[in-house]
């Protein structure tokens, strides 16, 4: 379910506007002023990389500015192409869906006057870093200028700790409010040198934790060929961190932060040139259980895609895994240098996000859609990319679903349970057996509820249960009114809950985001109900 | 700084008509377009899409399964497939 959390962070570009002036205390806005005063002069044509909702684009472009703003996100270019147009500026800035590696590729050589970025290369890998520099270099015409703002680390200790300390709350605040973050630079500067850029003019805020580098091509910076760089070999090894992340995995992994793995390039086993090339998410969990089914079987280069941390089909379906970002890190990669075929083989829960025509256009690559799990994907290989229909249609077998039901209950349950605990002691164990029972029977009999999505399937969970509790009157305990009162709406409540819980667990289930809003609204209120009305009628 | 209620209801609202949405996709097939790339059929995570090896077409089925992911939709070249909310 980490999905509800992350699509609401890409889908409120306004959330994240807000966040990024809480946690700069606004000093971004000024940094980008200034941008505006010193550089833009009319005329001249300008790339912002990465340009979010467009707010600079939109500055800049009133000075006169023929803008290319580029971003990798589709939900901010909505909201900048709506910004755009309300300030009537289509003719001056040319928004564009791309992944900043890409820039070499589709602008000419000198063509820019300037490059502008905000908060975007912190956000990059090292080696996507050189390149995107290296690529500004080559657009840029000789007298051209770089202006990159981002956050940096302070060199001074004692700055870095004030930094730290002021920065800690501000950051947790920002995340609750409106699920943004930022990461910072180490080495601004030597990052530019090693790219070809000397520094001109350095403008630091807050304590040197933000800052304002323009930067001018360095005399005869010559243009460098990226060499492949392969990040590290991955192996299927049980360790301690591995359990502590599988425990966490196993009762938590609803929860932020997500583990991730550094995006780039992987080899598995010893693959040559004719190896096959595996693409997956970033998330760790996702990474690891593709090692473990494939260490020691096959030979394979792992490419993996930065999707913000998350699961391949929940990042997929929230626009956070896109073909854009597929051939931008194979591009980085340096693979197309290293292997003999052109053929990738992406998981086929991507696909209702990554566009596999737009991959073979743009870079020529063919994609092939693996199997939906891990352990098919030796058999896979081997077989020269047979894929049996088992291997196609994803199942929910009993073992996933108790697995998630588990999953789910530790975040849950203690969102239930811990208003209980404290408020209602006595009432605990019953709620929390009901709870859990629920949760279990619901997993089993999961495939035979009547219903597509978990909205409608928690209609018969919720006849079922109080079935059992008109069994347990009759049979065992006649209740008084009001407590057979209370426990009707509780497990009604306890039931839309329990049901809203596997949705998004499994892609089998329909509008697994959008039901789970409701089914959390309807549960927290019977809740919230089943709690008061005691109180109210003077029962307790 | 925090939502405000007005945009805390626009936001339930929004929500909501997504659900609604959601829940009401069918699929839409153009089979005159298809020329019998199979894409769907190889993305398809419930097996709705069976290649027709004599027709060069594909053939949908059990729509009722379908849950609406998109990927079908996503990967057609000939853009011979659809997620629609039916009329009336
Ligand atoms: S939308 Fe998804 S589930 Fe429905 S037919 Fe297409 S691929 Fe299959």
């Amino acid at each position: 379910m980490a999905t509800v959390f992350m699509k609401w962070l890409e889908s409120r570009p306004l959330d994240y506007d807000r966040g990024i002036r809480l946690l700069t205390l606004g000093r971004l806005e000024l940094l980008q002023a200034q941008i505006v005063d010193r550089l833009i002069r009319d005329g001249m044509r300008v790339l912002e990389i990465g340009c979010g909702t467009g707010r600079l684009a939109i500055a800049m472009a009133e000075k006169g500015a023929q803008v290319t703003a580029i971003d990798i996100s589709p939900t901010m270019l909505t909201e900048a192409e709506r910004r755009v147009n309300q300030f009537e500026l289509e003719e001056r800035i040319n928004l564009k869906l791309m992944d900043a590696s890409l820039i070499g590729d589709r602008f000419e050589a000198g063509y820019f006057d300037l490059v502008v970025s905000s908060l975007v290369f912190s956000e990059m890998t090292p080696q996507m870093r050189i390149l995107v520099l290296q690529e500004c270099l080559r657009l840029l015409v000789p007298d051209g200028k770089l202006a990159i703002i981002d956050e940096t680390l302070p060199d001074n200790h004692a700055t870095r700790l004030i930094f730290g300390a002021i920065r800690l709350p501000l950051r947790l605040l920002t995340w609750l409010l409106t699920r943004t973050t930022t990461h910072h630079l180490r080495d601004f500067a030597s990052m530019l040198s090693n790219a070809g850029f000397s520094e001109e003019i350095v403008i630091s805020r807050l304590g040197g934790s933000l800052q304002l580098v323009i930067a001018s091509p360095a005399d005869g910076a010559g243009i460098y060929i990226l060499p492949a760089t392969v990040l590290g070999r991955l192996r299927h090894r049980t360790t301690l961190r591995t359990l502590l992340l599988d425990l966490w995995a196993t009762f938590l992994r609803i929860l932020p932060p997500y583990p991730k793995v550094t995006p780039g390039l992987y080899v598995v086993g010893q693959p040559d040139m004719d190896s096959p090339v595996l693409v997956t998410g970033n998330f760790e969990l996702t990474v690891r259980r593709l090692v473990r089914e494939i260490d020691n079987r096959i030979d394979a280069w792992v490419l993996v895609v930065d999707s913000a941390g998350i699961n391949v089909w929940c990042a997929a379906g929230g626009g956070f895994f896109t073909a854009e970002k597929v051939i931008g890190a194979l591009r980085v990669s340096g693979l197309e240098g290293i292997v003999r075929h052109r053929a990738l083989i992406l998981p086929q829960l991507c696909a209702n996000g990554v566009d596999g025509w737009r991959i073979q256009q743009e870079i020529d690559w063919d994609v092939h859609w693996g199997p939906v799990r891990a352990e098919d994907i030796p058999e896979y290989v081997v077989s020269g990319r047979v894929k049996t229909d088992a291997m196609r249609w994803a199942k929910f077998p009993l073992k996933d679903r108790l697995e998630m039901v588990t999953v789910t209950l530790g975040f849950y349950g203690l969102l239930i349970l811990l208003p209980v605990a404290v408020f209602w002691r006595n009432m605990l164990w019953p709620v929390l057996v009901s709870l859990v029972g629920l949760s279990y029977f619901y997993a089993v009999v999961l495939p035979w509820l009547p219903g597509r999505d978990g909205l409608a399937k928690s209609f018969s969970l919720t006849l079922i249960s109080l079935a059992g509790l008109l069994v347990y009157i009759v049979i065992w305990d006649s209740l008084p009114g009001q407590y057979i009162f209370n426990w009707v709406l509780g497990l009604t409540a306890l039931s839309v809950f329990t049901a809203a819980e596997l949705q998004g667990m499994s892609p089998l289930m329909r509008g697994e985001q959008a039901n789970w809003g409701w089914e959390a609204v309807i549960g927290a209120v019977l809740g919230l109900i089943y709690w008061l009305i005691p109180y109210t009628l003077g029962w307790r | 700084m925090l939502p405000k209620k007005a945009t805390m209801r626009s936001l339930l609202m929004e929500h909501w008509e997504l659900a609604r949405t959601l829940r009401r996709l069918q699929i839409h097939f153009d089979s005159d377009r298809c020329r019998g790339v199979w894409q769907c059929y190889e993305v398809c995570p419930i097996g709705n899409w069976t290649p027709d090896y004599d027709r060069m077409v594909a053939i949908f089925r059990n729509g009722k399964q379908c849950i609406a992911c998109g990927a079908c939709v996503l990967q057609c070249p000939e853009k011979a497939i659809e997620l629609r909310i039916p009329d009336g």
